[in-house]
This record gives structure tokens, C-alpha cells and sequence, in this order.
């Protein structure tokens, strides 16, 4: 078998030129030189190298520069359609009806569930008409009247807290840190500064500052601004005096008037020199009204 | 650190197709002997290679083609005798041959290439490849996923069969 691992050699192109004789000696071998040659000459089809390049890369070029970039652009497209709908639905849906009050006007208006909502001098409320049904809430900043038909949970959100009922009459003031909840009918529980309370009919709380002045009854059975009238107890003056200038729209000039006066008592909406007398004399206060309309509001013993 | 090199990059593609395009092919139609179907095959290795550039690296591109081609040939069962073509023109030699001489090499040559296309699959692309790529028994071991010895026998058998078919020359 020596022959035949000297055969494999040559055909290995590993063999000496003295194992190739020993290899020509055998007639068998010559033959299996011979036709190994002879195989070598023969030729066969070629690759066309070229053609077959463009079909590679005309079947991979779609891949990479075709489909690639447009999977990205697409998912880019699809994406950026999502944002503009998400955003639209977000603008549509969150868009606010908004309700406000000049000076010297009341509104009377009525929300989509048919709630009653009577909105005093210079107030605004602010609320979604859309999933009104799912969520009663809407923002206030001054004062209001509601009359809340029965549903679901009727908020509303002030600056000072929020005051939630289930459906029920009551009155809402929130300006400048102070808050007054009065409730006429049903139970409303009112939230600020960390605390709950929970206010049944007849019952009206005043809170400054976030901190509960007074909890008391309340003999109206509406709020008396209704009537065209302004009732405060234990108030600061400023607040008073800030409700006067939006019942009548018009301003009034504090000299040396001591802001710590606390006013209790009730003000007409109709006269206002009514009303500044029923403030002024009890705090011991002058006024006097300008041509211009403006009013100035002295302490008495500085005359 | 060095990251090992794939193929996605186009030149290296370029370069590895450059390299190993026609080895392949020439592989793969002793195996199925026809150039359409080779073709077919060696451009879906490419693509398979390119779309899986960022798995292979440069050092494996060549067996991954090899393994790919032969994968895809095993599938497709139906195959064909190699054709191969007359020998090229031996030059000067001829000029002082006799034409007797002629005729009974062209007699030969005739016959070999038709016992060469009656081989065996396994035998014929194991005997072209040594013979006609040149390539020695470790790099067909190699490419055939074969022992060595399995392509000392194939040589050997594929030898026999020839020098039989031919019969003493």
C-alpha cells in the first residue's frame, strides 16, 4: 500500500520526484498518473463573476439602502401621526369652558348635568365639558352658588381648597387666602390645607390663610349675596372692602385706616351709600365719594 | 480591545466575494453540475451571508459560504452531470504529434471527460476539486465536512472507476 499513499502524495502535490519514478514503474499507477493529468486539463464552465454580483447585490441593496432607511422613516411617520392625534385628542378633550364675571355682574348658569351654578361679581369658574358625566369638577376663583344635582362627585377646586359634594346646595367664596363654605342642603366635605371637613346643611366654615377661623350655623337658607347683599362675619376689612369695589366697580382709597379691623355684618349691593355707611359706622370710619366716582375711606380721629 | 471584524462592512463584503465567489461556485456545480443552480445557490449564500454580517466574522465568512452552499444543495436533491468542456489547447507539444497521436489523445480525453461525469457525487466533486482547483485532501476534507481519509478513498475509488471505464491506454 505504499503505492497508494505515494499516489496520494502526488495528488497532494507533495511528492518527490524520485517517489513520482517509483510511482511510473507500476503500469496501474502510470494509468492513475496519466488520468489524473489528463483531469487536470479539462476546463469547466466558469462563474460569470460580474452577473452574479449585480444579482447579490441588487437583491441585498433593497435590504440595506431601501428598506432600512424606510422601516425608520415609517415607524418615524406612524409615530409622529400618534403625537398629532395624542396631542389633538389631549387639546380636545382638556379644552376648558370657561365662565367669568365682570365687576358689578352676576351670572346665573346652568353645567351639563343640569347642576345650578349662580356666579358672583368679578369670579371666574373653569371646567371640561367633556367627561363632565365621569368627573364633576371644575375651578373656581371668587364666589359661587351651587345647586348640584345628585350624581357622581361634584368638586370644586379653589386656590384656598376644594370642596366636594355628592349633590347639594352651597356657596363657595375663595379670594385672596380667604375661604368661606356655606351648605344649604346635604353634606359637603371640604379639603384644604391637609385637612378634611365635613360640613352638613346649615353649617358654613370660614377659613383664612389655610386655618379654620370659624365653624358655625348659618340661619340663610341661600346665600344672601343672591339677594343683593354682602354678609361677613369676623372679616378683614381689606376683603370687605375688596368685595365692595366689585359689587359697585369702583375704587376705593384706604388712607389711615388700620387693615387689622375685622368687619362683621352685611352691605347692600343696591346703594352704595348705604353700604359704605353700614361699613363705616360701626369701625368707626369716614368716607367720602369723589366726583370721579373713587371713594376714600379715612379713621375717624384723624379729624 | 479588539472587536473581532464581521462583514457588514461593504468593501470586506466586496473583498470575501472577490476571494471566495468563485471557489464556491466551482464547488458547488462539481457538486450539482449546473450553472444556473449553482449560481442560484452561491447568490443566496451571499445574501445570507450579508444579512447575517453582523453574526459572522471575516475569519468565518469562508465556511459559513461553504456550509450555506452546501446546505441549500442538500435540499435540492435533483442533480445533473458535470459538463465539462474539452481540454484547453496543449501548446508547442501539439505541433510535433503525429496525427495518429492526435486522434488517440482526443480519443482519450473524450472518454475521460465521460467517465468523469459518470462519477459519483461524492467521488466526482472530491476528484475535481483536487483536480482541477488544485486543492489538497485537508482544504476538500474541509470543504466536504469529510475526514481526510474518507477523501483518500474517494480518490482513490474515483481513480479506479476512470481507469476501468478507460480501460489500459
Amino acid at each position: 500500500m505504499r503505492k497508494e499513499q505515494l499516489l496520494h502524495k502526488w495528488l497532494n502535490n507533495e511528492a518527490t520526484a524520485e517517489e513520482l519514478e517509483v510511482l511510473k514503474t507500476d503500469p496501474e499507477y502510470a494509468s492513475y498518473l496519466q488520468i489524473a493529468q489528463a483531469s487536470s486539463d479539462f476546463d469547466i464552465s466558469e462563474m460569470d463573476t460580474q452577473t452574479n454580483f449585480n444579482a447579490i447585490s441588487n437583491k441585498i441593496k433593497p435590504v440595506r439602502q431601501l428598506q432600512k432607511p424606510s422601516v425608520f422613516s415609517v415607524v418615524w411617520k406612524v409615530a409622529a401621526i400618534f403625537a398629532l392625534l395624542l396631542i389633538g385628542y389631549y387639546y380636545t378633550t382638556t379644552l376648558s369652558t370657561s365662565i367669568k364675571t365682570e365687576m358689578a355682574q352676576t351670572e346665573n348658569f346652568t353645567l351639563p348635568d343640569g347642576s345650578k351654578v349662580a356666579l358672583n361679581s368679578g369670579s371666574e369658574i373653569t371646567y371640561t365639558k367633556n367627561n363632565w358625566d365621569d368627573s364633576r369638577e371644575l375651578s373656581l376663583d371668587g364666589e359661587a352658588y351651587f345647586k348640584v344635582a345628585k350624581g357622581k362627585k361634584f368638586s370644586v377646586k379653589t386656590s384656598e381648597g376644594t370642596v366636594t359634594v355628592l349633590g347639594t346646595q352651597f356657596n363657595v367664596v375663595a379670594r385672596d387666602g380667604f375661604f368661606v363654605v356655606a351648605c344649604y342642603e346635604g353634606l359637603v366635605s371640604v379639603a384644604f390645607n391637609d385637612k378634611l371637613v365635613k360640613l352638613p346643611a346649615g353649617q358654613k366654615i370660614q377659613i383664612e390663610n389655610g386655618s379654620l377661623l370659624l365653624n358655625e350655623t348659618t340661619e340663610n337658607v341661600a346665600p344672601v349675596w343672591l339677594k343683593k347683599e354682602s354678609s361677613f362675619e369676623n372679616a378683614p376689612l381689606q376683603i370687605v372692602i375688596n368685595e365692595l369695589e366689585r359689587q359697585y366697580d369702583i375704587k376705593v382709597n384706604l388712607g389711615d385706616v388700620n387693615l387689622e379691623k375685622r368687619f362683621t355684618g352685611t352691605f347692600s349691593h343696591k346703594n352704595l351709600e348705604l353700604a359704605l355707611k353700614s361699613i363705616c359706622e360701626p369701625l368707626q370710619l369716614n368716607y367720602t365719594i369723589n366726583k370721579n366716582g373713587a371713594v376714600t375711606i379715612n379713621a375717624k380721629h384723624s379729624e | 480591545m479588539k472587536q473581532p471584524e464581521n462583514v457588514c462592512n461593504e468593501n470586506t463584503f466586496n473583498q470575501l466575494y472577490e476571494a471566495h465567489g468563485k471557489p464556491v461556485w466551482r464547488f458547488i456545480y462539481f457538486k450539482c453540475g449546473d450553472t444556473a443552480q449553482a449560481d442560484d445557490l452561491v447568490q443566496d449564500a451571499f445574501i445570507k451571508l450579508w444579512q447575517n454580517c453582523a453574526k459572522v466574522t471575516k475569519e468565518k465568512a469562508k465556511s459559513f459560504l461553504y456550509t450555506v452552499c452546501n446546505n441549500a444543495f442538500l435540499n435540492e436533491v435533483a442533480h445533473k452531470k458535470v459538463v465539462l468542456k474539452h481540454a484547453k489547447a496543449q501548446p508547442d507539444k501539439t505541433n510535433y504529434q503525429s496525427p495518429e497521436f492526435l486522434m488517440e489523445e482526443n480519443q482519450f480525453q473524450e472518454k475521460l471527460k465521460n467517465s468523469i461525469e459518470n462519477l459519483s457525487e461524492a467521488q466526482r466533486t472530491a476528484f475535481l476539486l483536487n483536480r482541477i482547483e488544485g486543492k489538497k485532501y485537508a482544504e476538500i476534507a474541509e470543504m466536504l465536512q469529510i475526514s481526510v481519509k474518507a477523501v483518500e478513498k474517494r480518490m482513490s475509488q474515483a481513480l479506479a472507476i476512470l481507469r476501468k471505464e478507460i480501460g489500459n491506454v
